[in-house]
């Protein structure tokens, strides 16, 4: 009895260890933090909709502020560590463009989206916008989507 | 093949019924006595006796029989039901747990702390989000075709 207890305890805490290592820094970031933030858009777009893209979840957040761009940008570098590819883009040491495939979560494909306007060459932007994707969709159909 | 043994006559079986009650009969002579029981016409006390006591032991056997068999039927069935309601279980699980994974129908935007709940709004957002991402992925796709220019350039 004692052993059967161990042996489901055991397997309780891999279990829990997996899902927390599923989980992404830039999940923080989507806690609803910016949604009362003048400044600030979040999109959310789930089921449906979503799934006319071929996703499950679209979530963005765009900024203004640039203390944010630092959090953010932090979370994606965490993030994109453990990606299982990437292109990525910095200008000045910083990243301006990122987009990362990350492992995926049960069968559906993750992707992360970067992009720091404030260091765009043509008419720079006070704007950072993070974007997470998550569905059935391959890179190369989201690369295509954005390219609509 | 095994002859049957065949009782003539009512003194035959007499004797024999006599064996039977003292338990000096084979299987085959019981079997010749039942048969012979059932069939034949004959009828005296000792007879009559046989009669009811055998067919007695043969409802009897029947009987129980027929109660091992409802055991088991029981028994079949009681499985049957346990591993239908296990399949139920499972069933109403697996769809309640992918129910839950799957995420509801949300379509939403914060702007500005303003709440745009249009679906058509909300996705021209999305659109606009892509096409952010899109020039900048171009701007990488320019970069890298100038780098080649300039490589070619400079080899020729």
């Amino acid at each position: 009895m004692k052993r059967i207890t161990i042996i489901i305890l055991a397997c309780l805490l891999a279990t829990m260890a997996a899902m927390a290592q599923d989980g992404l820094n830039i999940n923080r970031l989507f806690d609803g933090r910016y949604k009362k933030t003048a400044g600030a858009t979040e999109i959310i777009v789930t089921g449906s909709q979503a799934h006319e893209i071929g996703l499950t979840i679209y979530h963005s957040v765009s900024l203004t502020d640039k203390t944010q761009a630092e959090i953010i940008e932090n979370a994606v570098a965490r993030d994109g560590a453990r990606a299982i590819d990437k292109e990525v883009e910095f200008r000045n040491g910083q990243l301006y463009y990122g987009f990362y495939t990350m492992p995926k979560n049960k069968r559906s494909n993750r992707y992360i989206f970067f992009l720091n306007q404030n260091l765009a060459r043509k008419a720079p932007k006070n704007v950072v916008t993070l974007i997470y994707m998550e569905g059935s969709a391959s890179a190369d159909k989201i690369k295509k989507l954005i390219r609509k | 093949m095994k002859k049957s043994l065949y009782i003539s006559s009512q003194a035959q079986l007499e004797t024999l019924i006599g064996q039977y009650f003292e338990g000096m009969t084979t299987l085959e002579q019981e079997d010749a006595i039942r048969q012979c029981l059932a069939h034949c016409p004959w009828s005296s006390q000792a007879i009559d006796d046989a009669r009811m006591v055998m067919g007695y032991f043969a409802a009897h056997a029947e009987q129980q029989h027929n109660r091992a068999n409802r055991a088991t039927r029981g028994l079949r069935q009681r499985f049957i039901g346990i591993a239908a309601s296990i399949a139920v279980i499972l069933a109403v699980g697996g769809y309640v747990l992918w129910h839950q994974s799957q995420p509801n129908d949300v379509c939403i935007a914060y702007v500005n702390g303003k709440v745009v709940e249009d679906n058509d709004k909300v996705m021209a957002l999305v659109v606009s989000d892509m096409s952010k991402m899109d020039n900048a992925a171009n701007a990488m796709t320019n970069q890298l075709s100038s780098l080649g220019e300039a490589l070619e350039l400079d080899n020729e």
